[in-house]
């Protein structure tokens, strides 16, 4: 049997629900000869600014049970680099390739999508509103659903591409900020940015993290994000999701997908093991052959969900 | 390109507490290693550790005739401590070799280069004088550690470089000077000798003070830098040094063996 494992975000057409998460896999091209880079349903690039980004000072990572903590504050080639240099190749590699980009203001984001353009070999546009890892950056907007409002609609004038909105789960109410995003013209949300944390080396007294404060990411943070997935799906159910947040196995895709995500973004796992992108759409379409799945779009959004009953109490 | 592969555990052994080297089988890794190469290390599948642990390739050598590579380990914390407890035939995913290697391809008979240890960053060290004593270059060894345990492996650097060529300092005397690595380094360029180039690695009050040294004595260098990695190959940018452009630059993608004047140590 053979498995149908394309799906369809609104305007955007995959071959798989199999991306990669910006920030975990570089502009694509680092991980040829570990992936097949056209085999994957797409490919979110580095944070993209209008011009390159140095980042933070180091230490810009640690390790924590399950996961890591990151600050690496955006540094990326710029716009322009990207364009001319990376896309080309990226495109020649068969590559379904989203741009992220984000900004300090609405003006940057828009300077962004001009450079952009409607070139064709971007799949996507992914605003990241959610980078918890910088002082000014695009936090601002996805903190505040109105900001966010007003940042999406100049965004979906600037550019025809297919538009996502990479939410935060630092937000406090997602929901609110997912639906900000669509009423202001996005076409797919993507969640979960990483969670705000902090490591102490308590010799120094310090943060771990010269920034203080890092952006938890990995297996620790997966059934929340998983949460969030969910509580996006059942208030937006016609509006796609990219469902992201520690993802490593076949089952966890599955997870993601069941819970209402569209397609999934696989993050810090590949740097843990570079192939395990190329290895998932292999063994989605191996599960779901073995589970008598013939389309793999038709699993999404199948969560059972039983009624929450009200607590009772004991007589008196 | 780095090969990831799984390379079977050959032998452990364990010098101290907190020291040991792993010997695992060669690969394909083995025949593409150069001096100052790493490779990434997955030290089992759970959750802590969660990422590879990078080590420098210490030696290509062989055990019981079999080719391999041997890393050098310092116990520091869950990663390291895990290594230790491999058992033999255990495969480990190991992904490498990675990183710019210490530039050596100008050096030949009549070169003469300093290489300067400090504590674990003996183990880039380690092939690099296997290669150099190959090629006939002169090659000093200065390698300071708190104590005589702290040094590591000197038998093969005295059968590489010969034994009038190494040269120790401890914090406590209890092998070579009393003091530190870089007075020995002080010492003999005080007297007048030259070297083409000073290679090192250790922790980095050491760079810095190599640093140091290099600028008055106009020295050129290569450092091998460390820092904490979770990719190892250029991608999660999590690895940086300040360089001397304003921008930073990856350990692992860029270095680790980079001159000292790429470096802005008052950023470090
Ligand atoms: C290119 C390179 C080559 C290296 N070669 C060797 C080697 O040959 N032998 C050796 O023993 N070690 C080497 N290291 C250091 C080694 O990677 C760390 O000691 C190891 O990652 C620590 O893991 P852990 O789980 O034991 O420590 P953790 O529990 O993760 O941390 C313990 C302590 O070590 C510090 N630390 C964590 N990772 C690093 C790191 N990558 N570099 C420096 N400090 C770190 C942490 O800040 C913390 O204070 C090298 C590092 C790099 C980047
Ligand atoms: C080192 C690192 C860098 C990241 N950089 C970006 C970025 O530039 N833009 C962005 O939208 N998300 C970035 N992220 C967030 C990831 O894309 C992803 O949303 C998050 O890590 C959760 O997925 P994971 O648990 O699978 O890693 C980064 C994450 C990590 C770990
Ligand atoms: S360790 Fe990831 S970029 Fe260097």
């Amino acid at each position: 049997m053979s498995v149908d494992l394309a799906v369809r975000l609104g305007p955007l057409a995959l071959r798989n629900p199999i991306a990669t998460a910006s920030g975990t896999f570089g502009y694509g091209l680092e991980f040829e000869g570990y992936v097949d880079l056209g085999g994957l349903g797409a490919i979110s690039v580095k944070g993209l600014s209008r011009r390159p980004c140095h980042g933070n000072p180091p230490p810009r990572i640690c390790e924590v049970d399950a996961g890591m903590l990151n600050a690496i504050g955006l540094q990326n080639i710029g716009i322009d680099t990207f364009l001319g240099e990376r896309l080309p190749l990226l495109h020649a590699k068969g590559a379904t390739v989203i741009a992220n980009i984000w900004g300090d203001t609405e003006d940057e984001y828009v300077e962004v999508l001009e450079r952009i353009g409607d070139d064709a070999r971007v799949a996507a546009i992914e605003l990241n509103v959610s980078c918890p890892n910088v002082v000014k950056g695009g936090m601002v907007f996805g903190n505040d659903p109105v900001a966010l409002a007003a940042l999406v609609k100049r965004c979906r004038v600037a550019t025809k591409l297919p538009l996502v909105v990479k939410l935060s789960p630092n937000s406090g109410d997602i929901v609110a900020a997912a639906r900000a995003a669509v009423d202001s013209g996005a076409d797919i949300l993507s969640l979960i940015n990483t969670l705000v944390g902090l490591a102490i080396d308590l010799e120094r007294r310090e943060p771990k993290i010269g920034f203080t404060t890092g952006g938890l990411s990995g297996p620790a943070i997966r059934p929340i994000a998983l949460r969030m997935v969910w509580e996006v799906r059942r208030a937006l159910p016609n509006v796609p999701l990219f469902g992201m947040g520690g993802i490593e196995t076949v089952e966890n895709v599955l997870e993601f997908l069941v819970a209402g995500a569209t397609a999934v973004q696989v993050g810090t796992a590949n740097f843990r093991d570079p192939f395990v992108s190329g290895r998932l759409v292999k063994e989605l379409a191996a599960w779901c052959d073995r589970h008598g799945v013939d389309r793999v779009a038709d699993l999404v959004g199948t969560l059972k969900t039983r009624p929450r009953p009200e607590h009772t109490f004991a007589k008196a | 390109m780095p090969v990831n592969e799984e390379l079977r555990v050959l032998k452990t052994l364990s010098y101290d507490a907190t020291h040991y080297s792993l010997f695992v089988q060669a690969g394909s890794i083995g025949a593409l290693t150069r001096p100052g190469h790493f490779a990434m290390l997955q030290a089992g599948d759970g959750l802590r550790p969660y990422l590879r642990r990078a080590f420098s390739i210490a030696d290509v050598t062989t055990v019981a005739g079999v080719p391999a590579l041997e890393f050098v380990v310092k116990v520091v914390g869950v990663g390291t401590a895990a290594l230790a407890h491999f058992a033999e035939g255990t495969p480990l995913p190991v992904l490498g070799p990675l990183g710019v290697p210490f530039p050596i391809d100008d050096l030949g008979r009549d070169d003469r280069v300093a290489l300067v240890a400090g504590g674990i960053g003996l183990a880039p060290l380690v092939l690099l004088s296997r290669v150099l004593a190959a090629r006939g270059v002169t090659a000093e060894l200065f390698y300071g550690g708190r104590n005589e345990k702290d040094v590591l492996k000197r038998a093969d650097f005295e059968r590489f470089l010969g034994a009038h060529r190494c040269a120790y300092a401890t914090d406590d005397g209890s092998l070579g000077r009393k003091g530190l690595v870089t007075e020995l380094l002080q010492r003999e360029l005080s007297a007048g000798k030259t070297y083409k180039r000073l290679y090192a690695c250790g922790p980095v009050p050491l760079f810095r003070a190599l640093a140091r040294i290099a600028d008055e004595a106009d020295l050129e260098t290569s450092f091998a830098l460390e820092s904490e990695m979770a990719c190892g190959f250029g991608v999660c940018l999590g690895c940086v040094v300040p360089a001397r452009d304003g921008r930073f630059a990856t350990v692992c993608k860029e270095g680790p063996c980079l001159p000292h004047t790429a470096i802005d140590w008052s950023r470090v």
